[in-house]
């Protein structure tokens, strides 16, 4: 690396490929992973047991493996968990999981996470997801692929965001919010957000055969056109036998109307969700409560 | 000795405790003092007539007592948590005041002049104008803004995205902007060793009082209420604060 006299700060026992560009002013930890590609641009701080894939690029100010703002983490050594080809914005943070979350904070591989964003502890960001500014996610929130946030939105804990998705800007989550909808609220004052509609960009996105397109289409409008009776439509529809993404939309659905509040993730309050047996590397499964 | 890394700043005239741990790329000017037991991360500036308590973590990317008219003074007390890109500006008149045992989450704002109380805990992104008093466990959820010289009263939620534009009383649960008050944060009294008798007083004056749609207090049930012979003291203290135009009331 044709690098000059450059002041950075890393643990001798950081395991760092040797193309990966750490910028002027990073802090790097004593159990940090970086794997090849990646680029840490000026001042971003990685510790804790972060283990980084390959080909992400972090901006200025990203703060990563930080202690989760979590009352119930007791110090535990917990994970963050970053695939490939991520990029990272200015300031961004995520936090590294808590021992009764399942120990593991996970972002997947294409994800675009503009400035500002806050990833916590126990949250799940799978591929190929758009967080906007300073998109906010509380612990536990599950971000399946291919949704979108729009800027300055919020999650709440527990909450999931379904596959292709999109939420609009500023829009507090409170519940889940079902795949391939729209989802924002008419008068961000005083009234609660909704589905509003079909998210067009994540139908296509998706690439869905047009038989399948047309079926989702119509059980997306059959659904939320009118969300009352949302039970009782599901069950007709799965007794009637649904198939692919509607059996999946009608699954989500099922799910979150059995959670609390809307929120599927909630049966997880307390421990270890599946997706932490499933997602954390092998070298960190000593890191999963009960190993 | 101070565990101080190598590329910090500490300039001459700063006193650090004993105990203390500065991280890379910190820079703490020559009026600061920070006391025993306090983890300063990588990347903060301390800046300022800036004064930590004991046992304070903050987290990288803070500004604490940078001013934005000359310089400034920010007093906070001991076991904060302050994380990452928090700023704390300096009030260049009275100090910008921290109680003791609070959480400050990422990105918040702490203006010049504001004081807050104990064992408060910000949630991300929440900005305390200038001025404002926050008392003692606060809570507020993401993206909240609580305006230049407002008093936020005791154990009081702050809905997320809400604007608290003028005096908020304490108890409750306040939501939206203009803000309105939606009711009694029994959770959170709960939680602070409040018995069901207080909780159930509170309910009712709070019932009484704000019907959850219009702006201001009913002074009509306040009235009422404060004529009532034997009253609780949780809500007399509500009573005082609403009329002494701590709370409610238009700015």
């Amino acid at each position: 690396m044709a690098e000059l006299t450059v002041t950075r700060e890393i643990d001798p026992s950081a395991r760092i490929a040797p193309d990966a560009v750490i910028g002027p002013y990073c802090v790097v930890g004593p159990d940090v992973i970086i794997g090849p590609g990646n680029v840490l641009e000026r001042r971003v701080s990685v510790t804790g047991h972060t283990h980084i894939g390959s080909a992400n690029r972090f901006e200025e100010g990203c703060v990563l493996g930080a202690v989760p703002q979590d009352l119930k983490y007791r110090g535990g050594p917990t994970a963050l968990v970053v695939g490939h080809r991520n990029r990272f914005g200015r300031k961004v943070t995520a936090h590294i999981g808590t021992e009764v979350g399942g120990a593991l904070t996970y972002v997947g591989n294409d994800n675009v996470l503009l400035d500002g964003c806050h990833i916590a502890h126990d949250c799940y960001v799978d591929d190929h997801a758009h967080l906007g500014h300073k998109v906010l996610l509380a612990g536990h929130v599950r971000v399946q692929s291919g949704a979108v946030i729009e800027d300055l939105a919020g999650c709440h804990h527990f909450t999931t965001v379904g596959r292709y998705a999109r939420v609009g800007p500023r829009t507090p989550v409170r519940r889940d919010v079902p795949p391939y909808t729209d989802f924002y609220s008419r008068d961000y004052n005083w009234l609660p957000p909704a589905v509003q509609g079909v998210h067009e960009a994540g139908i296509r996105a998706a690439g869905l055969s047009q038989a399948e397109e047309r079926e989702l289409r119509r059980t997306l409008r059959e659904l939320f056109d009118d969300e009352s009776a949302l039970q009782t439509k599901i069950e007709q529809l799965v007794n009637m036998g649904v198939e692919g993404e509607v059996a999946a939309l009608c699954e989500f659905c099922q799910r979150s109307l059995k959670g609390v509040f809307g929120r599927h993730r909630e049966t997880f309050r307390g421990r270890t969700p599946p997706e932490a047996g499933e997602r954390m590397p092998s070298e960190l499964r000593w890191a999963l409560p009960g190993q | 000795m101070a565990d101080i890394s190598p590329h910090a700043v500490v300039e001459q005239g700063a006193e650090l405790a004993d105990d203390v741990r500065v991280g890379a790329f910190t820079y703490v000017g020559p009026e600061v003092r920070v006391g025993g037991g306090c983890v300063i991360e990588n990347n903060v500036t301390l800046a300022g007539r800036t004064v930590l308590g004991r046992n304070n973590h903050v987290f990288p990317m803070c500004v604490i007592g940078a001013a934005d008219d000359g310089p400034g003074a920010v007093i906070v007390g001991d076991a904060n948590s302050i994380r990452e890109h928090v700023t704390v500006c300096g009030g260049p008149a009275e100090p910008t005041r921290i109680g003791r045992d609070n959480l400050i989450m990422i990105d918040c704002h702490v203006g010049a002049g504001a004081l807050v109380g104990d064992h408060c805990i910000f949630a991300n992104c929440t900005h305390v104008g200038p001025g404002a008093a926050i008392e003692d466990y606060i809570r507020t959820s993401g993206f909240t803004r609580i305006e230049q010289g407002v008093t936020v009263g005791a154990y009081t939620f702050i809905a997320g995205f809400a604007g608290v534009d003028r005096d908020a009383p304490p108890y409750a649960i306040v939501q939206g902007f203009p803000y309105r008050v939606r009711g009694v944060n029994a959770q959170n009294l709960k939680r602070c060793g409040f018995g069901d008798e207080d909780i159930k007083a509170l309910k009712q004056a709070f019932h009484a009082v704000f019907n959850g749609q219009d702006d201001q207090p009913s002074e009509k049930a306040i009235r009422k209420l404060s004529r009532a012979r034997d009253i609780n003291p949780r809500v007399a203290k509500l009573l005082e604060a609403i009329r002494g135009g701590k709370a409610g009331e238009g700015s």
